[in-house]
């Protein structure tokens, strides 16, 4: 009788435990006329930088254009932050901010003067920003008018080759280091924390996002993007819908893939993990 | 009526201004190389915007085709525009100006007119990744006098070629193609030659 209650209680936990998931291609949408860069949520509104066509533009969950901000120029990598969309200026060395639902758009630049930044990423008071040919990047905690930088031209620990994207969560800055084919993690002092992604022979790794658990790198020329857990264990390759990806982020649960050349939208969700 | 006759004035004279303005500007055609992704097609554009008062300036990423406008009294050399793609960070593979006098400069001035009936058709294996690599290795053959076509295959690896052997040896377009930064069976290419490739372009090498 006591074994039978053991086995009852073991199927019963079997039961319960969570099936491993994996990312799974779900669909594809057409983004007419856009040759995105790269994409944000803003309060559950995506937005899509145009490099090609220098704007922003938002769209509706068929790839519609419902809003479009001009005047810029070579926008590349935007966050959004507090009400605010942030906007690098690869054209102009300038940051622009654009405050949602106010039609105001401001541009500024910075006293250590950027050549060509590529991607911004902003955490409350926090700011980086990916210097591109200057191959450094910038840190600002917020506590002060002063920027840290860190990185300069290599392939060493903390060198970089053309920075593409940045990204601030808690406690690191992730670096898509793009033409090192590799992911880079740094402290908030801007010390070398690990590499990620290097023996996965990429070629140019440009658009980067930090999930709870997971980082994902789009790897440009292969057609591909790789999930990696955070100590850097490659989990899966995505291949479906990818084509010349740039940039990536998971909204309400579904993982967002954008394609430059094509204009295309390519959307995966978690599922159970098949046998 | 009146206003008709104005309206046609003013739009005939913007037509001659602007076709004029077109006359004055010399047109640069650029193959460049190692333009992989947006990032370096809009870079190269940024560093040519130091050129006060550049104009009509398109990059194909996919082939590294570089054209734009300058204006013809300010006498922009063929020399200045390679120095400005170089300090961009990238490698001019042809070039060509057409003037707005009407006269045409080209990098490729000088070569051998081929008779068809005197070319024939070989392949070698070439050392490559990607289209930026297909690109360098064509352009390294067709730039060659005695070749005519020149064709490489990303995923055979296969450079297919036609070319007059009275010109030029199979053995002297491999080694033009191995000095581009690409190994091919029998040639290979200087490391420091390797290294200065595009990271996307330096393919895994086979040590002797």
């Amino acid at each position: 009788m006591k074994y039978l209650y053991i086995l009852i209680a073991l199927a019963i936990f079997s039961s319960c435990q969570e099936k491993p998931k994996e990312w799974t291609y779900k669909k594809t949408i057409k983004i007419e006329g856009v040759n995105p860069i790269g994409i944000a949520n803003a309060n559950g509104d995506l937005w899509l930088s145009d490099g090609d066509h220098n704007r922003l533009v938002q769209i509706d969950s068929l790839g519609k254009i419902i809003n479009t901000i001009g005047e810029l120029e070579r926008p590349m990598h935007i966050d959004f932050d507090n009400q605010k969309l942030y906007i690098p200026e690869y054209g102009t060395d300038m940051i622009a901010t654009y405050i949602v639902g106010s039609w105001e758009l401001m541009k500024s630049k910075l006293k250590d003067s950027l050549d060509a930044p590529a991607s911004i990423a902003v955490k409350e008071k926090e700011k980086a920003i990916a210097d591109f040919y200057n191959n450094r990047i910038l840190y600002a905690d917020g506590n002060s008018e002063d920027w840290i930088s860190f990185g300069s031209e290599g392939s060493k620990e903390g060198e970089f080759y053309y920075p593409t994207d940045v990204q601030i969560t808690d406690s690191l800055i992730w670096v898509a280091d793009a033409y090192n084919n590799r992911i880079q993690v740094f402290d908030k002092n801007g010390s070398f924390v690990k590499m990620i992604g290097e023996d996965q022979k990429m070629n140019a790794a440009t658009g980067l996002f930090v999930s709870e658990n997971e980082v994902f790198i789009t790897d440009f020329e292969h057609n591909r993007v790789l999930v990696f857990d955070h100590q850097g264990l490659l989990k899966q390759e995505l291949k479906e819908g990818i084509e010349k990806a740039t940039d990536l982020l998971i909204k309400d649960d579904m993982l967002h893939i954008i394609n430059y050349r094509n204009g295309e939208l390519a959307l995966y969700d978690l599922q159970e993990k098949k046998e | 009526m009146k206003k008709t006759i104005i309206v046609t004035l003013v739009i005939g004279i913007l037509t001659v201004f602007s076709a004029n303005a077109q006359k004055g500007m010399d047109k640069f055609m650029v193959q460049v190389d190692g333009l992989g992704c947006p990032f370096c097609a809009y870079g190269l554009e940024k560093k040519f915007k130091e050129f006060k008062g550049i104009k009509n300036v398109k990059i194909d990423i996919e082939t590294g085709d570089f054209s734009f406008s300058y204006p013809a009294e300010k006498a922009l050399t063929m020399n200045a525009v390679i120095s400005q793609v170089e300090k961009a960070g990238y490698t001019p593979i042809t070039s060509k100006i057409e003037r707005a006098n009407g006269k045409t400069e080209n990098s490729e001035d000088g070569r051998v007119a081929l008779n068809p009936e005197d070319l024939i058709e070989k392949e070698v294996f070439v050392y490559g990744n990607c289209e930026q690599c297909r690109a360098r290795i064509e352009n390294a053959a067709k730039r060659i006098n005695g070749v005519g076509e020149a064709s490489w295959s990303e995923d055979s690896k296969l450079l297919a070629l036609s070319f007059d052997p009275g010109v030029i040896s199979l053995e002297s377009i491999e080694l033009s193609v191995a000095n581009s930064g690409h190994d091919t069976k029998t040639h290979k290419a200087k490391d420091k030659v390797y290294k200065k490739l595009p990271k996307c372009c330096q393919y895994e090498r086979i040590e002797n």
